[in-house]
């Protein structure tokens, strides 16, 4: 090890999460590959490991002989100290090498949050901020996630973008990469050759033009090789694409430190706050051989003593109770706990939760999301106060005392009677308790109650609609403490000033780049740890650039082009202004499997190739 | 019951790995080898372990044991290569025995300790009648002596071979020492330096 390296990791938390050498982590001879690739998760190693996506880029990019994957997270505050005393450029995990000497940096943006460690970890691997100012030399900076999707506040950051799922286009950009380097190409070639692959955004191949009013007036390719749009990649069939067969197993204590298999990708139900609902259609399977297969691999390379079935609503795969009934029989021979997050609870999930857990009754979560009908009608959550009152009434007389609720605040169309209604909702719910079978009795239920502040996000119905300012949120939230009444109910809420940030940065445009830059130089940086978050210094970003943060949160028209139109994610812009057209009036949409409401994403489908859309 | 032991060494690779995490470490490893390793009873069974000394963070070893118990038996060499097989990159496993050890009896362990600077003497030192040195407390810093449970320190091939209290009745750190020689010897300054476990040892310094 690095004798400047081994002297400041004595210093530093956790250092572990720094050396890499985990179990299954990939050993290659960097001299033996053409392509260098460090994979970064802009957040710490606890979080960033726990990610699912990184693991599949990271098998699928070490599948191939030519490539060495290798990973790297922010490091926590104490650790950045000592390598900026040291002089010690941000490294990679596997091998210590500078991230600098590498030929691309991928990033995951999974979160708007984040965006300030990506400029602080380029300044910590002494790579140009700004993709115009990286010479030849330099690794290409890319980025892909669901923030990937609105790509323009990172635009002058990243040398290009993926839009969708990366599994196989991850491969191409690495084939014309060796063609691109046979050819003694400039860095503008390869990024010109790529822009011509689907799926792939390079922002400098465009050039923006605004109106007086700082709105969009025109987005142009100025090179023929830029597409007019850019349609997202998805693949079609799971049961036949790559998934990893080995997960690296940290040494430290990691977020979800277990082996997670993805039962599907999509959503069924059309929630219209909800991004991924959008973005990720149409729904695909996999199959339960599939999948008890995957179990079997994972569980035998890694060693986990916990499975974690992965997808955005467990209760809507198809075949669950013979996945569950095949995962029960291996995972109970290997004394592994299985883990169901994202049920829907009800008599079968309840009998299954019995089986699973045993004797331990962790708690159970419920999302009404919001209080009144009316509002859950404007949201498109098809769920009823008696549906909920059924299931809290079913997990009480099957023993549980303890659920969660998750709630929101800040919703368009939304009035008093909506957030009273989150209150008079979890009253009922304690109420349920007292008249359930309940044997226990003597023991209180505990009714947590989690509230969030709505953010309109790019690419859903309500991605025209005024968020809420800082004040209002906080005025709300007071207002919903107010009304709650039992002592059984625990209240909490978020941070609203990252909630407005995170919406700003969310349907953010171009300008926006400028004020990350300032706010990297003025320290901002971990903004999702709140012990680190300085809204004060992203005030002064948005200040010292004339910004104004109020002009990303205001209400649009239907005719103002957005700064993420020229992506085409499937599901058409018609299909959202009705979905918002209908929200405005509490009409609700049928989920794909009763209705297909013609969304678009059936155009991704190659029906040979097993992606089924519902109609 | 089907008792064995094995003894293992930890390199540079592996050493920021803290205690506990090594623990699972061994747990998750004897499963991947699919080793039919004992579980404790409870409602979270954990597989019966016994490590005779905790290292700490940033050190290698060469002398670590470790005991543990088999749902049933199997031949030591199969359970060392197939355990082997199942270890990160920077664990040795040396041997594995059957049988229980004599851990409890540990009282002593010696370091290599590599610094930057050595000192010319220690004789000064080492017949100090107390070295005192601050320790951090829950209650706030405490000043103990560290003097009897030095047993020895020796200067050999331009390292410095420490002999110290062990265990749970005594244990002290050669980090304690160095600190403690900077404090006490006139104008030393020992730099950075790295720890290296060789042996551990009963009362009696016989090697267990």
């Amino acid at each position: 090890m690095n004798k400047n390296l081994d002297k400041i990791l004595k210093r530093v938390q956790k250092a572990s999460r720094y050396t890499g050498g985990e179990l299954n982590s990939v050993v290659k001879n960097p001299e033996d590959v053409s392509i260098r690739y460090a994979f970064a998760f802009p957040d710490t190693y606890e979080v960033g490991m726990s990610h699912l996506g990184i693991k599949i880029l990271y098998h699928i990019l070490n599948q191939r002989e030519d490539t060495y994957c290798e990973r790297v997270f922010a490091p926590w505050i104490d650790m950045e100290e000592e390598m900026r005393k040291e002089n010690i450029p941000l490294f990679t995990n596997e091998t210590q090498t500078s991230v600098k000497e590498f030929d691309f940096l991928g990033v995951t943006l999974q979160y708007e949050m984040c965006y300030s460690n990506v400029l602080n970890m380029l300044d910590l691997a002494g790579i140009p901020l700004k993709s115009a100012d990286r010479g030849e030399d330099d690794p290409f900076v890319n980025a892909g996630g669901p923030c990937a999707y609105n790509p323009e506040p990172t635009a002058e950051i990243f040398d290009f973008f993926t839009m969708g799922e990366g599994e196989e286009v991850i491969g191409e950009l690495m084939d014309a990469y060796i063609e691109w380097k046979k050819s003694g190409g400039k860095r503008i070639d390869y990024l010109k050759r790529i822009a011509q692959i689907e799926g792939i955004y390079v922002p400098c191949l465009y050039d923006v033009e605004y109106n007086d009013d700082g709105t969009i007036k025109s987005m142009t390719p100025n090179c023929p090789e830029a597409k007019k749009t850019i349609r997202k990649r998805i693949v079609s069939d799971l049961d036949k694409v790559t998934y990893p067969d080995k997960f690296i197993v940290p040494f430290s204590d990691i977020v979800h430190d277990r082996a997670n298999i993805e039962v599907f990708r999509g959503c069924i139900r059309g929630c219209r706050f909800c991004q991924a609902g959008m973005i990720y259609r149409p729904v695909r399977e996999k199959s339960p051989g599939t999948l008890v297969c995957d179990a079997k691999n994972l569980i035998e390379s890694t060693g986990y003593e916990e499975m974690g079935l992965s997808s955005l609503s467990t209760s809507d795969y198809t075949k669950l109770p013979e996945l569950t009934d095949k995962l029960l029989e291996l995972t109970e021979e290997k004394r592994v706990s299985l883990s169901l997050p994202s049920l829907r609870v009800d008599n079968f999930s309840l009998d299954l939760m019995q089986r699973v857990q045993k004797v331990r009754k962790s708690g159970l979560t419920f999302a009404p999301e919001a209080g009144s009908q009316r509002m859950r009608d404007v949201i498109n959550k098809n769920v009823k106060e008696e549906d909920l009152i059924n299931s809290a009434t079913l997990a009480f007389n099957g023993g549980w005392s303890n659920v969660k609720l998750y709630f929101m605040i800040g919703l368009p169309y939304e009035n008093e009677e909506d957030i009273k209604g989150i209150a008079d909702l979890s009253h009922k719910v304690v109420e349920c308790y007292y008249e359930s079978d309940q044997t226990n009795k003597k023991r209180a239920p505990s009714v947590s109650l989690s509230v969030a502040s709505f953010v309109p996000k790019p690419f859903t119905p309500f991605q025209w609609a005024a968020q809420n300012t800082m004040d209002e949120l906080s005025e709300k939230q007071l207002f919903l403490k107010n009304q709650i009444r039992n002592r059984h109910v625990k209240y909490s809420y978020h941070q609203s000033d990252v909630s407005v940030l995170e919406g700003v940065f969310a349907r953010g445009d171009r300008k926006l780049n400028r004020v990350l830059i300032r706010a990297h130089e003025l320290g901002c940086k971990l903004d999702g740890w709140n012990e680190c978050f300085k809204l004060d210094a992203w005030k002064q970003a948005f200040s010292d650039c004339g910004i104004d943060m109020e002009f990303y949160t205001r209400s649009r028209e239907y005719d103002e082009n957005l700064p993420w139109d020229f992506v085409d994610i499937g599901v058409t812009k018609e299909f959202m202004k009705n979905e918002n057209e209908k929200a405005k009036k509490a009409v609700t949409t049928s989920n794909c499997r009763e209705k297909c409401s013609g969304c678009g994403a059936a155009s991704l489908c190659d029906k040979k190739e097993g992606c089924v859309c519902y109609e | 019951m089907n008792d064995y032991y094995l003894t293992y060494k930890r390199g540079d690779s592996i050493k920021y790995v803290s205690h506990l995490d090594f623990v699972r470490v061994f747990g998750r490893a004897f499963r991947r080898a699919e080793l039919p390793i004992a579980y404790s009873e409870g409602f979270n069974p954990h597989p019966l372990l016994t490590f005779a000394l905790p290292l700490s963070v940033g050190y290698t070893s060469e002398c670590e044991l470790m005991e543990f118990v088999m749902e049933k038996e199997l031949e030591t060499e199969e359970i060392k290569e197939k355990l082997q097989k199942a270890m990160p990159i920077g664990i040795e496993i040396t041997e594995v025995c059957k049988g229980k050890t004599r851990m409890k009896k540990l009282d002593n362990a010696l370091y290599i300790v590599k610094a930057e600077s050595i000192p010319d003497d220690l004789s000064e030192f080492l017949s100090l009648d107390s070295i005192l040195i601050e320790k951090k407390t829950k209650s706030g810093i405490k000043e103990t002596d560290i003097r009897a449970d030095i047993k020895n320190i020796a200067l050999k091939d331009g390292c410095m071979e420490m002999l110290l209290s062990a265990g749970s009745r005594a244990n002290l750190k050669p980090e304690v020492v160095i600190n403690a020689m900077n404090k006490y010897i006139d104008g030393y300054n020992s730099g950075e330096c790295e720890y290296h476990r060789k042996q551990i040892l009963d009362g009696e310094f016989n090697p267990l």
